[in-house]
């Protein structure tokens, strides 16, 4: 009815109104990921991508000893990275969400202020200052470790290989916690008062409503969180630079997805700098369609049968 | 509507650890923002005399400095503008397309919806090397405004998500007053259906934000130019690899950090409503 | 309906052309006022220098000085991000005019990559630098992509002060130095201030600034890069061997701690030797602590002994830029005697001029580390000349083995079979092993 009732049927006007938007949309977003595969399909030197060259760069990165070892350690790399952030950051979500939900907390609204500001602030910003709480010397980490008596106390912390991932993965976890659970309060608050006086009538336990009732209720939205972790993590790149290098400092044990595709596509391998456009986007090509089975299995799993 | 949520079998051991958590927490995030707060107010060596305290001598020498040389002033006139210019473009392709799709009801416009909509899971930092091939041939290369159509493409599916949702919800007895006095769609879109959504467009506008003022990557491949850098990428600008001042650079992320930190400390709600936009269908 | 959407199709064609107009805006400027009377034109300068902004800012501002028409606008870059930043930039057709160039295989990629000018024709090149200092931004075919424009030198920064109260003299030896490292640890003090937190430090400034004492110099190092020896032989062996030996003396932490802090840690008074080089010379202008510079130990039994004096930058012209004319006078001023003497004054402390052209250096630290080379031969970088292109690089390979050895994680013997391996995959002179 609403056809008729606003002007008449101009499909093409109302086209119109969506043309800007879709226009900026398919030509910087849709088609560059279009345009990425294909040149996934070329080599060629520098600026000028010219000679077809069919799956070979994408033979290369997965066979090639150089490139698929840094390749792999770079994937295992990111696994980790959002392993962690899973853990820590969504579950820390949760778990403030649950604490913030309830009206009689006193300082709700501080707390709640308090948890978001940094992921406001720019992960170049956390970065650099968790890298300067964390030095060996100076840092406030180590200091206070030091007053604590801990042998730890002069711990390179970002200088040695398996630790250094996983304090980088803490320290964008602590960067974003705020979204989780901001997004976890919503979908929390969304639960209808009954539910919960039901359940107290049967006199079940918190654990009992957090899993029963909590828990299966916002799942879409643990789907949703899980994705965005999912999508973030595999193109991360920022706090890895902030913190080491490029390279993925020490001994590329900080390489992940994002630092990969940095150095192999747009600025090459220090010190030379000539960067491989074929095979970076080769690199993202492979991202694109990890992204896809990743955020297709999250899918699966979270939204309800009902709701697809 | 939200709900009151009773739990009182927590009982006050379970309301003291939660106490504990939150406040553990809360030093957690304070505590580096002021180290980087009152270090910078420090000079350069007595930082690594000692790191926490207070300084012993209120040194503003680093904040003079940064105000004064490295052009951070254009630093931050870019950021400004090309964030103002990306959200108003955004807000303003959004607000037309999803009040198209939100009235047109077509096959294709629920395809163009779903279309649009997907972008929301794909980073754009994927079409990175297009994008570098595409801003080089239109020219823009080294200048700010090749961010533009980036942020803007990157800002319109939730702007079309969170706005065709809203104009959805406009009740049709508002507008079709309007139609029956003889007005035309567009001026139903600026008369009416602007002023309804605005808290819609508050929301899209600060989800955007943040991610915008805040990105490096891009501004770091495209830009190399001092007068057209960001702010963000004035940072690293400054993280010379020899003779680094601590004290300047902290001075430098504070001021990096200020604007978007003072903006939410003031509308903390409306951000968060803003940032969860989208991801929880009320 | 169709109006409003006029009025948004005008205001993205406005977005668009102001996009334009700002980005040709500067070369409009400048052809404006190339048709009037006093011809000004701004090239733009780039560099890795983040910190010699002042410096260069002053040498420039007093070539304008003598040749009112040009300005020359220094904006450089952060060191790491230099060569791929340059390349995208140049790609592009953004590239600065004029640009410090980085000696051997990464400038002479460039040049072949069609971006620098060729400058063998430049006027008084051959009179005002020597050959030697030519040769690293040559190609193989002779020609000149840059002309040289600094060098630096390589040493172990001291604190006098902890050396007088220890009794301590400068060491000639391996071995005496690593007793002086004893006895400095002993005392409480860090012996040796290096980190790894940033990589490139430990490589190009510990590694590199010992190599030439361990494989014979200028010849020994040809003989590694001409294939007469293999690189895993015992004297590349030993030279890990003493990079590992150091860890011990190494600060706290060291693994994660930065070339900053580093600098910090000799700044404070804490540490008492400090590899680094000539760069840093400024840094420690205002320390409370008498300090000084002695040329790297040698292998125990050596006699000849060798100093690493680096051709740092060059400087080359953008093949592409607007102002070759223009250009091409500011290098050959900086060959004049009146460009070398603003050079020697101006030139950030430690960074050391090329030019045939004597000049007077005033500081007595910049004069101290010059006189190190007096009675010592020279050479450059290891991994320069020859090393540094290839997958994998022999600058990353010393590197990771540098690294490898003081961590632990691999011994002296793995580190430089890895570097003969890793070169052979690409390096046909290291096939021959």
């Amino acid at each position: 009815m609403q056809r008729y009732i606003e002007g008449r049927s101009q499909p093409f006007s109302w086209f119109l109104y969506i043309l800007p938007a879709l226009l900026v949309y398919l030509i910087f977003l849709a088609y560059p990921l279009f345009s990425s595969m294909l040149t996934s399909f070329m080599t060629g030197n520098h600026a000028q991508i010219q000679t077809f060259v069919g799956f070979d760069n994408y033979v290369r990165l997965f066979t090639e000893e150089e490139l698929s070892t840094r390749y792999f350690s770079a994937f295992r790399n990111t696994v980790v990275f959002f392993a962690i952030h899973m853990l820590v950051q969504n579950v820390l979500g949760m778990l403030f969400a649950n604490f913030l939900q309830n009206k009689h907390l006193k300082g709700r609204k501080f707390y709640q202020t308090i948890i978001f500001i940094p992921a406001t602030l720019a992960i170049i910003v956390t970065g650099y200052l968790w890298k300067l709480i964390l030095n060996p010397q100076w840092g406030a980490f180590n200091l206070i470790l030091k007053a604590l008596g801990s042998e730890h106390a002069n711990f390179p912390w970002l200088g040695t290989p398996g630790v250094s991932l996983v304090v980088i993965s803490l320290v964008s976890s602590w960067q974003w916690v705020g979204i989780p659970t901001m997004f976890f309060i919503s979908a929390l608050g969304n639960i209808p008062d009954e539910l919960y006086e039901a359940a107290a009538i049967s006199g079940a336990s918190p654990w009992q409503v957090f899993t029963n009732i909590k828990l299966p209720l916002i799942l879409p939205t643990v789907g949703v969180v899980s994705t965005l972790t999912f999508v973030n993590n595999f193109n991360a790149f920022d706090v890895v630079f902030a913190m080491e290098n490029v390279n993925g400092a020490p001994d590329y044990s900080t390489d992940i997805l994002g630092t990969f595709f940095y150095r192999t596509g747009i600025a090459g391998q220090h010190p030379i700098g000539i960067p491989d456009r074929g095979m970076g986007a080769a690199v993202a090509t492979v991202t694109f369609v990890v992204l896809i089975i990743g955020v297709a299995l999250i899918r699966r799993i979270t939204v309800k049968r009902d709701e697809v | 509507m939200k709900t009151t949520a009773k739990h009182q079998s927590l009982g006050s051991a379970g309301r003291g650890i939660t106490y504990l958590i939150l406040t553990l927490w809360s030093l957690m995030v304070l505590f580096p923002v002021w180290t980087m707060v009152i270090n910078s107010f420090k000079k350069r060596l007595d930082i690594y005399k000692d790191p926490f305290g207070l300084p012993s001598i209120w040194s503003f020498d680093s904040y003079l400095a940064v105000l004064k040389g490295h052009q951070f002033g254009r630093y931050f006139f870019n950021s400004i503008l090309i964030t103002v210019l990306s959200l108003a473009l955004i807000l303003l392709l959004g607000s037309l397309a999803s009040y198209a799709i939100a009235r047109w009801n077509s096959k294709l416009s629920r395809w163009l919806y779903a279309f649009m909509i997907a972008g929301m899971m794909i980073p754009i930092r994927i079409g990175s090397i297009p994008l570098l091939r595409m801003i080089n041939e239109m020219g823009l290369m080294n200048s700010l405004f090749s961010l533009l159509p980036i942020y803007v493409a990157m800002g319109i599916p939730v702007a079309v998500l969170v706005l065709t949702q809203f104009i959805r919800d406009i009740p049709i007895e508002m507008t079709e007053a309007a139609l029956i006095d003889g007005a035309k769609p567009r001026q139903i879109y600026y008369k009416i259906v602007l002023k309804l959504i605005q808290p819609a467009m508050a929301s899209v506008a600060i989800y955007n934000l943040v991610p915008i003022w805040n990105d490096l990557w891009f501004p770091l491949i495209f830009i190399n130019k001092e007068s057209q850098k960001t702010v963000i990428l004035g940072v690293t600008t400054l993280f010379g690899q020899y003779q680094t001042d601590w004290s300047r650079i902290l001075a430098v992320l504070t001021l990096a950090s200020l604007p978007i930190l003072l903006l939410y400390l003031a509308m903390s709600r409306q951000f968060v409503e803003g940032l969860t936009a989208g991801a929880v269908k009320g | 309906m169709k109006k409003g959407f006029l009025s948004l199709w005008i205001l993205l064609v406005m977005i668009t052309i102001g996009t334009f107009f700002s980005c040709s805006k500067e070369n409009d400027e400048a052809a404006a006022e190339k048709k009037n009377e006093v011809e000004k034109v701004a090239l733009r300068m780039g560099s890795w220098r983040m910190d010699d902004v002042a410096q260069m800012e002053a040498v420039l501002a007093e070539f304008t000085k003598t040749h009112p028409g040009i300005e020359i606008l220094f904006q450089p870059t952060n060191p790491p991000d230099y060569n791929a930043t340059l390349r995208l930039q140049l790609e592009s057709g953004t590239g600065p005019d004029i640009m410090y160039a980085r000696s051997y295989a990464t400038g002479i990629q460039l040049f072949e990559d069609g971006y620098l000018s060729d400058l063998s024709s430049l006027s008084g090149l051959d009179t005002t630098y020597s050959e030697g200092n030519q040769a690293p931004w040559m190609t193989k075919d002779g020609k000149n992509f840059a002309i040289p424009f600094t060098a630096v030198s390589h040493g172990v920064f001291y604190n006098k002060d902890i050396f007088k109260e220890l009794g301590l003299s400068i060491p000639e030896s391996w071995s005496d130095f690593l007793s002086v490292c004893k006895t400095i640890k002993a005392a409480g003090y860090i012996p040796v201030a290096n980190s790894l937190g940033d990589e490139w430090d430990i490589n190009e400034v510990v590694f590199m600034n010992l190599a030439p004492n361990f494989i014979g110099g200028r010849e020994g190092r040809l003989a590694y890069d001409e294939g007469k020896t293999p690189f895993n032989d015992k004297k590349v062996v030993a030279l890990f061997q003493a990079m590992a030996s150091l860890a011990p003396y190494l600060p706290e932490g060291f693994e994660a701690l930065t070339y900053n802090d580093s600098n910090a840690l000799f700044a404070t008074g804490q540490a008492a030797m400090y590899f680094d080089g000539s760069w840093t010379l400024g840094t420690f202008s205002d320390v409370d602590f008498d300090w000084g510079v002695f040329a790297p130990p040698a292998p125990d039994g050596q006699k000849v002994h060798y100093i690493c004096f680096h051709p740092d930058a060059g400087m080359a012209i953008n093949s592409s830029t607007k102002y070759p004319e223009e250009a091409k006078i500011f290098l050959e001023w900086l060959g004049s005697p009146e460009g070398a003497q603003v050079l020697a004054e101006n030139l950030p402390m430690g960074m050391f001029p090329m030019s045939n052209i004597a000049v007077e250096i005033e500081d007595p630290h910049a004069k101290e580390f010059l006189s190190l080379n007096d009675g010592r031969q020279l050479d450059v970088r290891w991994a320069w000349p020859e090393l540094l292109g290839g997958d994998p690089s022999g600058y990353n390979l010393m590197m990771e083995g540098s690294i490898g050895v003081i961590t632990g994680r691999i011994t002296p013997k793995q580190a430089a079979d890895n570097l003969q391996e890793g070169l052979a995959k690409w390096y046909p002179p290291a096939q021959k092993w």
